[in-house]
């Protein structure tokens, strides 16, 4: 009975308790929604670090992450990987070359990790070979007798491999882009024109449009004008196995494209075949093992297990290699929950208000109810399961309302694509799916039932002041 | 058999630096089956009176016992349960509960002891037959008249069959005909259950049924008269 007139008592004044229903679930929306997007970023970065970057758990020689000597290589490499791929939880593991040196093309020089892989073995692994940008060549499938190299868009771009020209097919594309002829008219001037920094070609096209055009249709010019040319030379330098310095020359077999412009622009594969060859260094010697799980939630069983079994070796997990990742995964929850809680605190004064007045506008009934025979005990709980009701009933449309979004925007995802270049320099898609875990809901609902219960208190402290005479004497 | 009875008690409030005796030296009893009036002008200590005897207030001098219970020896938490169990309270202004119907209204105190649902639906139709309203049942109080509404307090108040009803000038807020048709209410279940009725009043039509009529001035009792017919 005290449930069913609690309930009933909240739609008494159905104007104020819709205002106070409408502002949770505007609450409720705007932290699990903002928190489904912030969470889909920090998934999509997890997922790019473990599974285009890093792998879930790295085996090194002892010394070589601090030194990067060539000659800092993991003894019996060959043997150890059969071992690894036997242990339970792993699915695939391969061995790699890893060189620090230098990448030159007749414009520039840049600074490159030089990663020797097993391109098949590779593929089995890493996500990165479905990175490539269409058009640019394949991943290490080319058939020819050069040496290949397959590199990061922003490593291309820093060494000018990159080039933009507004070709006759480049045009065709902007006008199925939708693009007004007008606009396309006054590119015109630039068609055929090569220009070797993305810096150059927008400073001449800008000049041609309004501000307005080119806001709009800026990135979808430099979209349509980029340009690379399958088989372009790039030199790389380093030491073989001698501290003699090498060099050769490599053609670029395809060009990939990820969120990290950290990692793009550092990070170069050649077969590692070839890189031993030039290097001099023994077949079967690897300076680093990297090894996919069957499940990301193995991966700390995992690495104590091969941690245990391999003593001479440094083995570490993603976690360890980039702690930073670790921590906003690992806090994510609790990041939400103190996100929620400020909200819902918010909201928390606007309930006591509209708890309050309620409680004053009764005075006559509560006195009353005191009079014959409710206890302080139910009156309290009367008054505490209507702040509970009025925070449910908005905090269960707010999470409908967050489903929805979620739901709606789970597809085709929110375009963040004006803020693109500051998050990809740190690795997240500008691109976001937004999603959260059912956990997410179930410390919203807990959050939500605390929230109603403070909420309660004050006002239900005031109904049992009340003199259950001078609500009589009140008549 | 008595079902109240009051021992020289005194009232006395403290407003501000005036001491009001609202109640000085009242003794009196109340035999089970009485329908009684307590009459007398305003401030003279009517519903002050009807306050300490429903355990809503504390004597300041002075004891009241009701069916065995010493009132002034109960912790506030206990009056409350004395109030459940054995008083029953109308009100002039009905102080229905506006988000139940009358049928809820009837059976919230029966709720509130946890009467078995079934026993709990029976008394209601009973007691709302017995004041008329069967058919009013899933009324809310706003879609009740006056008289019905009052009808409907009488009906909550008799549920749990306390041992007497307080009613503080029931009949104040409503019109000749239904005062008359609540007080024939009163009267009957007075006569058929042995309800004992105390009230306080400044209606005639209420004196005029009274079987015992109790005059109260500046908190003294002035007279006590007993009738034997109406």
């Amino acid at each position: 009975m005290i449930t069913e007139i609690a309930w009933k008592n909240i739609w008494r004044n159905k104007s104020r308790s819709l205002i106070v229903i409408t502002a949770v679930t505007i609450g409720v929306f705007a932290g699990i929604f903002s928190m489904a997007a912030i969470n889909s970023s920090v998934q999509q970065r997890l997922d790019a670090a473990v599974h285009e970057e890093l792998s879930h758990i790295q085996v090194n020689n002892k010394d070589f992450r601090s030194s990067g000597d060539i000659q800092d290589t993991i003894q019996g490499a060959d043997s150890l990987m059969t071992l690894i791929e036997k242990t339970k939880g792993v699915k695939a593991a391969t061995g790699r070359i890893i060189l620090m040196g230098i990448a030159s093309t007749s414009a520039k020089s840049e600074g490159v990790e030089i990663i020797g892989v097993d391109p098949v073995k590779e593929q089995q692994i890493f996500t990165l070979p479905e990175k490539l940008v269409p058009g640019t060549g394949s991943y290490f499938k080319s058939e020819t007798k050069y040496n290949m190299a397959y590199m990061g868009e922003t490593l291309a771009r820093d060494l000018n491999i990159i080039r933009f020209i507004l070709t006759g097919d480049a045009l065709a594309k902007l006008r199925n882009e939708k693009v007004p002829e007008l606009v396309i008219t006054r590119l015109q001037s630039l068609k055929d024109q090569r220009f070797i920094s993305e810096k150059a070609f927008a400073k001449a096209f800008e000049v041609l449009l309004s501000p307005s055009q080119n806001k709009k249709y800026g990135l979808k010019i430099k979209e349509a004008a980029w340009s690379f040319r399958e088989g372009s030379k790039v030199i790389l330098s380093f030491l073989d196995v001698n501290n003699v310095q090498t060099s050769a020359v490599f053609r670029i077999t395809g060009i990939f494209r990820t969120n990290n412009d950290m990692f793009e622009s550092v990070s170069l594969f050649v077969p590692g075949e070839e890189l031993r060859r030039l290097t001099g260094l023994r077949e079967g010697t690897y300076h680093r093992i990297i090894v996919e799980l069957n499940s990301d939630d193995l991966t700390g069983e995992v690495t104590s297990k091969l941690r245990e079994s391999m003593p001479g070796l440094e083995v570490l997990s993603w976690k360890e290699i980039q702690p930073d990742l670790a921590l906003m995964a690992d806090f994510m929850e609790q990041i939400y929950g103190i996100f929620m809680a400020i909200i819902l605190a918010a909201l928390a004064f606007g309930i006591v208000n509209t708890m309050l007045m309620a409680v004053l506008e009764r005075t006559r009934e509560i006195g009353m109810l005191a009079a014959i025979g409710m206890n302080r005990r139910k009156i309290f709980t009367m008054i505490m399961l209507e702040s509970v009701f009025l925070s449910l009933v908005g905090g269960v449309s707010g999470m409908a309302v967050s489903l929805a979004a979620i739901a709606a925007t789970a597809k085709h995802g929110i375009n963040l694509v004006k803020y693109s270049e500051g998050m990809e320099a740190f690795g997240y898609s500008a691109h976001l799916y937004p999603s959260v875990d059912i956990k997410f809901f179930l410390i919203t609902a807990v959050l939500i039932v605390i929230t109603g219960i403070i909420s309660s208190v004050y006002p239900a402290r005031k109904a049992l002041k009340l003199n259950p005479v001078e609500a009589i004497r009140g008549e | 058999m008595k079902v109240v009875e009051i021992n020289d008690v005194h009232k006395i409030y403290h407003d501000t630096e005036v001491e009001v005796r609202a109640i000085n030296g009242v003794t009196l009893s109340f035999e089970k089956g009485e329908f009684t009036v307590i009459v007398g002008p305003s401030g003279s200590g009517k519903t002050t009176l009807l306050n300490l005897i429903g355990g809503l207030d504390q004597p300041t001098n002075g004891e009241i016992l009701v069916a065995g219970h010493r009132l002034s020896e109960l912790r506030p938490s206990e009056l409350i349960d004395f109030r459940m169990e054995h008083v029953g309270f109308v009100f002039q202004s009905y102080n229905l509960i506006p988000v139940l119907t009358a049928s809820e209204n009837v059976g919230f105190i029966m709720s509130l002891q946890k009467w078995p649902k079934e026993k709990r639906i029976a008394r209601t139709n009973e007691l709302l037959g017995s004041v008329g309203l069967s058919d009013r049942g899933n009324s809310r109080p706003s879609q009740l008249s006056g008289g019905q509404q009052q009808r409907v307090a009488v009906a909550r108040a008799l549920a749990t069959r306390p041992e007497f009803i307080l009613a503080d000038e029931p009949t104040a807020n409503l019109d000749s005909k239904s005062a008359e048709a609540l007080l024939d209410i009163m009267e009957k279940l007075n006569r058929d259950e042995e309800m004992t009725f105390i009230f306080s009043t400044h209606d005639a039509k209420v004196m005029k049924r009274a079987r015992r009529i109790i005059t109260l001035e500046d908190g003294k009792v002035v007279s006590d008269e007993t009738r034997t017919e109406n």
